[in-house]
């Protein structure tokens, strides 16, 4: 629990992790160095109280109130719709969540898609939804990792996957056919925080709020 | 002691034995969690009350008939639901005020308004919820059926603090809102109706980067705009009520807000103004609350442990329009959260073991029975014990005397930190009753 001052933030690891710990200093916030938070998960400075978690452990961190504050990718928020308030875009860590195929496949648009697609994601929440809101029967595969490699021995169609570049698809011989969304980081605040000890995050939020237009 | 929730009981059960850890989603509450909640849910009865509360009881089951009428699609799609002997659809409450407002349309409909009543018990959802995979929770609530105005709603907001303060909770506050003041937003800012349908979705999502690039779409630009893209900040002291006064331009906010002033007031003269705070951006079911809304904040607790408001409109779908206002407090929840709080509640234990050997029986049931009927926690051994082994079976049931009762006249008697004293049964009994140990 923290006191009624300190303010404490959950930063993920991961994509979003550099953009975090710059986005923190330029705020005024904390200077923090990537090693010194990789090495101790949790760090006090100048009344703010850094966490490290994982990226999708985030909303989990400040739903519960041990986070006052979370940096998140706005793709984790689709998959996990929690109690928190959702307050800024930050506008880093931008990708998009895509419907990729193989390049040698014939599908393309939706009047190419079979009867029942059949997709491999680790975003199965968000492509089931977008599938049926479109009036699509999906089957949707649930992998932790390697997305990329189902559809080229056959387990799936195509695959829905978050992609900054592009390159990791091309690489292995995808093409995108749809975007499903847009994601950037986004700043999550608790709900009782909020409430219990506004002046206190409200102050930290507005700094957050500016570093990040100021940069945008 | 009783080992914590979580301790040996639940540990250690062989694969092959039936479900022994109870469904998903439900939950056993071991004794120290059991005794705490009940503690927590007397006062808050106790309280309630005081204040003139009447208590009913109504079913854990109702009618699917009843449930339509007074809850949202999405309430209803999270009941656990059946069919009767008869073929009736029946559910599992999931909430207490609709059983209440029916009550009160139906067999209360020759009482006079207004009434007062509380209920207490566990309501049920299919989901298991964001937080903590709890299927069955525990609510007690109280409503104020038949008045309307600031002198009602402030009855029912002092009701719930002095509630949580009766529960031992320390530091607690209450944030006051009002649905009218975001109605009267949502009529006066003028958008397409898709773009007001998509403002409250992201609203009640709490998602206000959905809501500032939709309101950045739009040509027209508003004092009603700048304060839907405030709405998390819009809190504070009465001050708060005179900055958007400055700001709102429609009849519907304006009247919340002289509401609401007139509520501050009367909870300052309800003597609980330092714990209340003013929030024109609380973020509710708008569908359903009328007027003033309000929640209870524990300290260091990631949720409203206390919810309420006003809504005129329920009983009117029940056949006896009335005016009515109410809220209800998260039992478990307070509960959590004084098992947590840095001093526990301190619960009474066990005043005396009695153990015995021989010809001591007789004499421990009859020392029993004394010290019973003097209020005291006592209990008798099954079976009888050497001194050493009374003295395990006192640790191991925590009592804070043990009376190990030798024969018809005289009994080892042992308190905590003292040595042990051989006596005649009645002075011991007279000593313990005499709170002497």
């Amino acid at each position: 629990m923290t006191s009624a001052e300190q303010v404490a933030i959950a930063v993920p690891t991961g994509a979003l992790h550099d953009g975090a710990l710059s986005l923190l200093a330029r705020s005024g916030l904390a200077r923090l160095g990537a090693e010194e938070l990789g090495r101790q998960l949790l760090v006090e400075r100048d009344g703010l109280r850094v966490i490290l978690v994982r990226p999708s452990d985030v909303p989990a961190y400040v739903d519960h109130g041990a986070a006052d504050l979370g940096i998140v990718g706005k793709d984790i928020l689709w998959e996990t719709p929690g109690a928190h308030y959702e307050l800024v875009d930050l506008r880093f860590g931008g990708c998009r969540l895509v419907l990729a195929v193989p390049d040698a496949s014939s599908l393309d648009g939706p009047e190419t898609w079979p009867p029942m697609i059949r997709v491999a994601t680790k975003y199965p929440r968000t492509a089931a939804a977008w599938f049926e809101s479109r009036g699509q029967a999906v089957e949707v595969v649930q992998l932790h990792g390697s997305v990329e490699l189902a559809p080229q021995v056959g387990l799936v169609d195509g695959i829905v996957d978050l992609t900054a570049t592009g390159r990791t698809l091309r690489d292995n011989r995808l093409r995108i056919t749809a975007v499903l969304g847009t994601s950037t980081a986004r700043l999550i605040a608790n709900q009782a925080s909020l409430k219990t000890r506004t002046a206190a995050v409200q102050s930290v939020v507005a700094r957050m709020r500016k570093a990040s237009s100021d940069a945008g | 002691m009783w080992p914590r929730p979580g301790g040996f009981f639940t540990s250690a059960n062989p694969s092959a034995t039936p479900q022994l850890g109870g469904v998903p989603g439900f939950r056993d509450l071991l004794p120290l969690e059991a005794e705490i909640l009940r503690e927590a849910q007397e006062s808050l009865l106790g309280e309630m009350r005081r204040w003139g509360y009447r208590h009913v009881i109504t079913p854990l089951v109702e009618s699917m008939d009843v449930l339509d009428v007074g809850l949202g699609i999405e309430q209803r799609r999270r009941l656990f639901k059946f069919t009767d002997g008869r073929g009736d659809v029946v559910a599992l409450v999931g909430e207490r005020t609709v059983p209440v407002a029916r009550l009160v349309a139906g067999k209360l409909r020759a009482a006079a308004l207004p009434l007062r009543l509380c209920y207490a018990g566990p309501v049920l959802s299919t989901d298991e919820g964001r937080f903590q995979q709890r299927r069955e929770t525990y609510q007690v609530g109280a409503e104020l059926v038949g008045a309307s105005g600031p002198v009602a709603d402030a009855e029912v907001i002092a009701l719930a603090a002095r509630c949580m303060e009766a529960t031992g909770i320390r530091r607690y506050q209450i944030d006051v809102g009002h649905a009218e003041f975001f109605q009267g937003i949502m009529d006066a800012v003028k958008l397409p109706d898709d773009v007001k349908a998509a403002v409250r979705s992201a609203l009640a999502a709490r998602d206000f980067v959905a809501l500032e690039s939709l309101l950045e779409d739009t040509p027209l630009k508003s004092a009603e705009h700048e304060l839907l893209l405030r709405f998390p900040a819009l809190r504070g002291g009465a001050e708060i009520l005179d900055a958007a006064g400055g700001l709102v331009r429609n009849r519907r906010s304006e009247a919340a807000l002289a509401e609401l002033a007139r509520v501050r007031e009367l909870l300052v003269a309800h003597g609980i103004g330092e714990v209340v705070n003013l929030d024109l951006g609380a973020i509710r079911d708008f569908d359903y609350y009328t007027g003033v809304i309000f929640e209870g904040y524990g300290p260091d607790f990631g949720r409203p442990v206390a919810q309420g408001g006003r809504y005129d409109g329920l009983l009117e779908r029940f056949g006896r329009p009335a005016p009515a206002t109410g809220f209800m407090v998260q039992l478990d929840l307070v509960s959590e959260m004084l098992t947590r709080a840095p001093r526990p509640p301190a619960l009474p234990r066990l005043d005396a073991a009695l153990a015995w050997s021989g010809p001591g029986l007789s004499t421990a049931l009859r020392l029993g029975s004394t010290l019973r009927l003097f209020g005291m926690r006592a209990v008798v051994d099954t079976e009888a014990r050497s001194t050493s082994e009374a003295n395990a079976w006192w640790h191991a049931v925590g009592a804070a005397n043990l009376v190990h009762c030798l024969s018809d006249s005289v009994v080892a008697w042992s308190a905590t930190g003292q040595r042990t004293r051989r006596l005649p049964p009645e002075q011991v009994a007279a000593r313990l009753a005499g709170g002497v140990s």
